[in-house]
C-alpha cells in the first residue's frame, strides 16, 4: 500500500497542469491552433478571414462536423460506418424522388427519408450485432448497395442521374427551412449597412450582404456536437458508448445493454448523414448520384484527428469537431493561400499521420496503455 | 513538449514550402478555373495546360481547381472559396445548373466577372449572368458534323448513342440528323457500353438496312466496338464514319481510313480563350460579341500529326 | 452458523454429450470464504456459471437464501446480490476508474426532467469506496489502464461490494499477479469477508487458498472431490487431492464422460 500512496504524492505535483493540458481534445486543439496561426500567416490578405471565406470554410467545417458528431459516436462505440457516404446519396435521392417525383408534401418527404435512412441504419446495426461480423465489411456491402441505388432509382423512373427542381417543391414548405434555411438576415443587414461585412455591387441583389444569415447546416452541426458531447460526457447513455466500445464483454458482464447501444449508434450516424443530405439537397435544389462520395472517410479522418481510437472505447466529440474544422479549414484554406489543388492529398496525409502520433502520445498518457 | 513544439516547427515549415513558392509570380490579375473533374479524369489535363500556357503568354495568375471527388456540391463550396478569395475573374463548367447557378450569380452580384466553360448551354450561361460561354454546344456540333456528312455524300445514316441517360448528348445525333436534312426517326440506337454488346447490335443493324451509308459514334466508348464491327463485316473504309472526341483507336481509325473525321471540342480553347478574354475585358474593356465554340474541330488524316504529338498536353 | 446464503447441490451441466459438471455440492455462508479449486478444465468456470446464472444447470438445485432460484439470465443472479469478479473481462481499461465504477449502474441526476450522469456523485463514492480498500487514486478520472492488475481486481471487488453483493464470486483473481499485487488482494478478499458477505474464490494455487480460505472444496472432472475446513486439511493433502484426484478422474471420465 505504501506503494501506492508515494505514487500519488509524485503525481500531484504536476497533477494541475497535466489535468489541463492531458484531454482528448488535446491534439485538436494543437492543431486547430496550428492551422490558424499558418493561414493567417500565409492567407491572411485572401479573402479567407473576411466574412464571405469565414462562412465559406465554417460551412464546409461544419458539413463534416454533422457526419463526424455521428462517427465519432460509433467508432467510440466499437463500430465503423463506412456506408455513411452513400447514406448521404441515397437520402438525398429519397427527397428527390418522394418530394419532386411523386410530389409529396416535402415535409412528408423529408420525414420518409427520414424513417427509412433510420431503419436502414439499424439494419446495418442489427447484421452487424447477429451475424458478428466486423462493421467494416456489413457497411462496406452498404455502401454499394445504397450507392447502387441511388443510381438505379432516378434512372429508372426518370432516365437520369441528377433529380432537380428540390428547392421549387419545398417553397412553403414548413419543414424544408429547418434544413435549408438561414437565420440571423436582419443582423447581417445591419452589418452590411453598417459596412461591416462587404456587399453586392451589382444585380438583382445590389445594397445587400454578401453574407445575408447564417445557414442551418452550420447550426444543425453546433446543435449536433453539442447533443453529442452532452450524450457522451454527461449521460448513463454515454458511459454505456464508451464501455461498449472499449470490451463489449466486460460491459454486458456489468449489465450494460451493449446490442442496443450499437444499433442506436448506427441509427445516429444514419441521422447525421440523413441531415447532411437534407441540408445539401434544400441549399441546392437537386439530388444526384454521385452525391457524398468519399464522406465516409472524410468523417473517420476528422474523427481520427479529435482524438479519437479507431478500436473503439477512447474518444471525445469535441475531438473530432475540432478534427472537422481542421479538414474544412485545410480543405478550403489550401484555395485560399493558392496552393496547387492536387497538393491537399499530400497535406491531409501529413495531418492526418502527424495527428495520429500526438493523439498516441496524448492517449497513452492518460490510459497507460502501452 | 519541448519535443512537440520542435514537431510542429518542422511541420510548419513543410507546410510553407508550397505557399512560398505561390507568393512570387505575382501579376496584376488572377483567375480561378473551376472544373467538375475529380482528380482523377485525365482529360482535365489538357485544361491544365491550357491555363497555365495562356496565363504565361498573357501575364496573369490562372489557377486550377476541383472537388476530389468530383462532388458538385462540393465544387459550389470551393465556387464559393473561389468568390470569397476575391479574384478578377472566375472560369467555371456549369456541371449541375441547380447546384451551381446560386454560387455563380453570388460571384456574379459581387462584381466577379464569370465565363462559363465546356459544360452547360449558352443559355445558361446568360441566366447566371456570365460574360460568355466556350465550349461545344452539342446540337451545333452535330449539326455541323451533319452538313459536313451531307456533303460527302451521306443519305441514310447510324447514330450509336452509348449514353442514352444523358439528354446533351443525344443532341449530337439530333444535330447530325438536321444537318443531313434528315428525319432522326429510329436512326439513334440504345447501344448500351458493354463492347461486344455494341458491336453485334451494329452487326445487326448494318445487316438488316443495308442501305445505312453513314455512322456517327458519340465517343471512344461506341466508337472503338463499332470500328471492330465495321473491320468484322468488311464495310471499314467503304462505310462513311465520323465520330465524337478523340482516342487511341479513334486515332489509328482515322489513320487507316476506317474513320473519315473525328470531332474534337478543343478542350485547349475551351481553358486558352477564357483567360485571353478575361485578361483583354479586365485590362483594355474588349470582349467578343458571341460566344464561342471550342468545337467541332474535324480531325482527318492530314491533321493526325499535331494530334499525335500534343496528345495529352494540348490537344 | 446459519442457513448458507448459497447452496447449489448435485448440480450437473451438459454441453450436448460433454458432461461438465457431473454432480456438484457446494455451499457459501455469509462471511466465509470459500476456496474453490481444481486444475484447468475441472469445471470451475462452468460451476461459476451455473451460480452467476450464465448457465441453467442441467439437473440440481440451487438455493438462495433458503428459497429455491431459478437464474433467467445474469442480471437476475446481479439482482438477487450475486456478483461475480472475472478474471480479465472486469475492466475497461481505457477508461477511467470512476466510470468503470458505476458501469451499467450509472448514477442519475435529474435537471430539468432529462436524466444526466451524476459524476459528483460517482466521482466522490468511487473515491471514498476504494480508499476504504486501501488505494488512493490520483483522480477519480485516472484511467483504469494506469492502474496495476492488483489495483485493478481490488476495484472490480470494491465495485460488487457497493452494489450490494451477497456472495462475491472471484474467478482467479490472482493467477496474473505478483506476489505483492496477489497479497493486496487477498487482503481485499478478508476485508470484504469481514463485511459478511460471502466470497466463492477459485484458484488452482493452494498457498494462496490456504492464505484466505475458510473452506475449502476440490473440484476434478466435473465432480466434488470433498469439501474441508481450515485447520482439518494440510496443504500437501490439499495438492495430492487436486493432482491424485485427477488420475482417478482421468480413468471415469475416459470411460463414462461420452455417454
Amino acid at each position: 500500500m505504501s506503494d501506492a500512496t508515494e505514487t500519488d504524492e509524485r503525481i500531484k505535483e504536476i497533477s494541475r497542469l497535466r489535468q489541463a493540458l492531458i484531454r482528448p481534445e488535446l491534439g485538436g486543439i494543437v492543431g486547430t491552433v496550428a492551422v490558424f496561426t499558418l493561414f493567417a500567416l500565409f492567407a491572411w490578405d485572401s479573402g479567407m478571414f473576411q466574412s464571405q471565406g469565414v462562412l465559406n470554410w465554417t460551412i464546409v467545417s461544419a458539413q463534416f462536423m454533422i457526419i463526424a458528431v455521428g462517427a465519432c459516436l460509433l467508432m467510440i462505440a466499437g463500430e465503423f460506418d463506412l456506408s455513411v457516404g452513400s447514406m448521404i446519396g441515397f437520402a438525398g435521392m429519397m427527397i428527390a424522388v418522394f418530394g419532386v417525383v411523386l410530389a409529396l408534401p416535402m415535409w412528408l418527404a423529408i420525414l420518409i427519408t427520414f424513417a427509412i435512412c433510420l431503419a436502414l441504419g439499424a439494419l446495418n446495426g442489427w447484421i452487424v450485432i447477429r451475424t458478428g461480423l466486423p462493421s467494416f465489411i456489413v457497411t462496406l456491402a452498404f455502401l454499394f448497395i445504397l450507392r447502387g441505388f441511388t443510381i438505379y432509382i432516378p434512372q429508372t423512373i426518370e432516365r437520369k442521374t441528377i433529380i432537380g427542381g428540390i428547392r421549387d417543391a419545398a417553397e412553403g414548405d414548413w419543414l424544408a427551412p429547418i434544413f435549408g434555411g438561414k437565420i440571423g438576415q436582419p443582423i447581417f443587414q445591419w452589418l452590411g449597412d453598417a459596412g461591416v461585412i462587404a456587399v453586392f455591387e451589382r444585380g438583382s441583389r445590389t445594397g445587400e450582404p454578401v453574407v445575408d444569415g447564417i445557414p442551418m447546416l452550420i447550426v444543425w452541426a453546433i446543435i449536433l456536437v453539442i447533443f453529442g458531447h452532452v450524450l457522451l460526457t454527461r449521460t448513463r447513455f454515454g458511459n454505456w458508448i464508451f464501455a461498449a466500445g472499449g470490451d463489449p464483454e466486460a460491459a454486458r458482464n456489468s449489465g450494460v445493454p451493449v446490442n442496443r447501444v450499437k444499433v442506436l449508434m448506427f441509427m445516429f450516424t444514419a441521422f447525421c448523414a440523413t441531415v447532411f443530405a437534407v441540408c445539401q439537397v434544400m441549399e441546392f435544389g437537386s439530388a444526384g448520384a454521385d452525391r457524398g462520395l468519399l464522406k465516409e472517410f472524410e468523417a473517420i479522418i476528422a474523427v481520427v484527428i479529435g482524438g479519437a481510437l479507431l478500436t473503439g472505447g477512447y474518444g471525445s466529440v469535441l475531438g473530432a469537431a475540432l478534427g472537422a474544422l481542421i479538414f474544412g479549414v485545410v480543405q478550403q484554406g489550401l484555395f485560399f493561400a493558392g496552393v496547387e489543388s492536387s497538393l491537399f492529398r499530400v497535406f491531409l496525409g501529413i495531418i492526418l499521420l502527424a495527428a495520429v502520433i500526438l493523439n498516441t502520445y496524448i492517449r497513452r498518457l492518460i490510459t497507460g496503455e502501452r | 513538449m519541448k519535443k512537440f513544439l520542435k514537431g510542429v516547427a518542422v511541420a510548419a515549415s513543410m507546410v510553407a514550402a508550397p505557399f512560398a513558392a505561390q507568393a512570387d509570380g505575382h501579376a496584376d490579375l488572377s483567375y480561378v478555373l473551376v472544373s467538375h473533374a475529380p482528380d482523377s479524369d485525365t482529360w482535365w489535363n489538357t485544361i491544365k495546360n491550357g491555363i497555365a500556357l495562356a496565363g504565361e503568354q498573357v501575364g496573369v495568375n490562372v489557377e486550377y481547381r476541383n472537388p476530389p471527388t468530383g462532388d458538385i456540391a462540393d465544387m459550389a463550396r470551393i465556387i464559393e472559396q473561389a468568390a470569397a478569395s476575391g479574384p478578377d475573374g472566375i472560369i467555371t463548367t456549369l456541371a449541375d445548373f441547380d447546384v451551381l447557378a446560386g454560387p455563380i450569380k453570388n460571384a456574379v452580384d459581387q462584381g466577379i466577372d464569370v465565363i462559363i466553360m465546356n459544360t452547360g448551354t449558352p443559355d445558361q450561361a446568360r441566366e447566371v449572368g456570365a460574360l460568355m460561354y466556350v465550349g461545344q454546344p452539342e446540337y451545333d456540333a452535330g449539326f455541323a458534323a451533319g452538313l459536313r456528312a451531307k456533303g460527302e455524300g451521306v443519305t441514310k445514316f447510324l447514330c450509336v448513342n452509348h449514353a442514352i441517360q444523358q439528354p446533351t448528348v443525344g443532341e449530337r445525333c439530333r444535330g447530325y440528323a438536321d444537318g443531313l436534312g434528315i428525319d432522326l426517326g429510329d436512326a439513334m440506337m440504345d447501344s448500351g457500353t458493354d463492347p461486344s454488346e455494341i458491336k453485334n447490335k451494329v452487326l445487326a443493324y448494318l445487316s438488316a438496312n443495308a442501305d445505312v451509308d453513314g455512322i456517327l459514334t458519340l465517343g471512344p466508348v461506341s466508337a472503338d466496338p463499332t470500328i471492330a464491327a465495321l473491320q468484322e463485316n468488311g464495310m471499314a473504309g467503304d462505310i462513311h464514319f465520323g465520330t465524337f472526341d478523340l482516342g487511341e483507336e479513334i486515332v489509328k481509325g482515322i489513320k487507316d481510313g476506317t474513320i473519315n473525321w473525328g470531332i474534337d471540342q478543343q478542350p485547349f480553347l475551351q481553358a486558352y480563350m477564357p483567360v485571353v478574354i478575361l485578361a483583354n475585358w479586365d485590362r483594355y474593356g474588349v470582349l467578343p460579341g458571341n460566344n464561342i465554340n471550342s468545337g467541332p474541330g474535324f480531325v482527318t488524316k492530314d491533321g493526325l500529326a499535331k494530334v499525335e504529338e500534343f496528345a495529352g498536353e494540348y490537344r | 452458523m446459519s442457513d448458507p446464503i448459497i447452496r447449489m447441490t448435485n448440480i450437473e451441466k451438459h454441453f450436448g454429450s460433454v458432461i461438465a459438471l457431473a454432480g456438484v455440492s457446494v455451499d457459501v455462508f455469509a462471511g466465509e470464504c470459500h476456496c474453490l479449486l481444481g486444475d484447468n478444465g475441472a469445471g470451475k468456470s462452468t460451476f461459476i456459471k451455473t451460480m452467476s446464472g450464465v448457465h441453467k444447470p442441467t439437473a440440481g438445485e440451487i438455493y438462495f437464501e433458503g428459497k429455491p432460484m431459478h437464474f433467467e439470465d445474469p442480471r437476475d443472479a446481479i439482482a438477487a446480490g450475486i456478483a461475480t469478479v472475472h478474471q480479465h473481462l472486469a475492466m475497461i481499461p481505457l477508461m477511467s476508474v470512476s466510470r468503470n465504477f458505476f458501469m451499467g449502474n450509472e448514477p442519475i441526476k435529474k435537471v430539468a426532467g432529462i436524466p444526466f450522469f451524476d459524476r459528483e456523485k460517482a466521482d466522490a463514492t468511487t473515491m471514498e469506496e476504494m480508499r476504504k480498500m486501501g488505494i488512493n487514486l490520483r483522480g477519480p478520472d485516472q484511467a483504469v489502464g494506469t492502474l496495476s492488475g492488483g489495483e485493478r481486481q481490488t476495484v472490480a471487488i470494491a465495485r460488487a461490494v457497493h452494489f450490494g453483493a451477497k456472495v462475491l464470486i472471484l474467478d482467479e483473481p490472482t493467477s496474473a499477479l505478483g506476489v505483492r499485487q496477489t497479497s493486496n488482494v487477498l487482503a481485499t478478499v478478508d476485508k470484504v469477508r469481514k463485511q459478511g458477505i460471502g466470497v466463492v474464490f477459485i484458484t488452482h494455487n493452494v498457498r494462496h487458498a490456504l492464505a484466505v480460505g475458510d473452506r475449502f472444496t476440490v473440484l476434478n472432472r466435473g465432480k466434488t472431490l470433498g469439501t474441508a475446513m481450515r485447520g482439518e486439511i494440510t496443504p500437501e493433502e490439499l495438492q495430492d487431492m487436486m493432482a491424485g484426484g485427477q488420475e482417478l478422474a482421468t480413468l471415469e471420465g475416459s470411460l463414462g464422460g461420452t455417454v
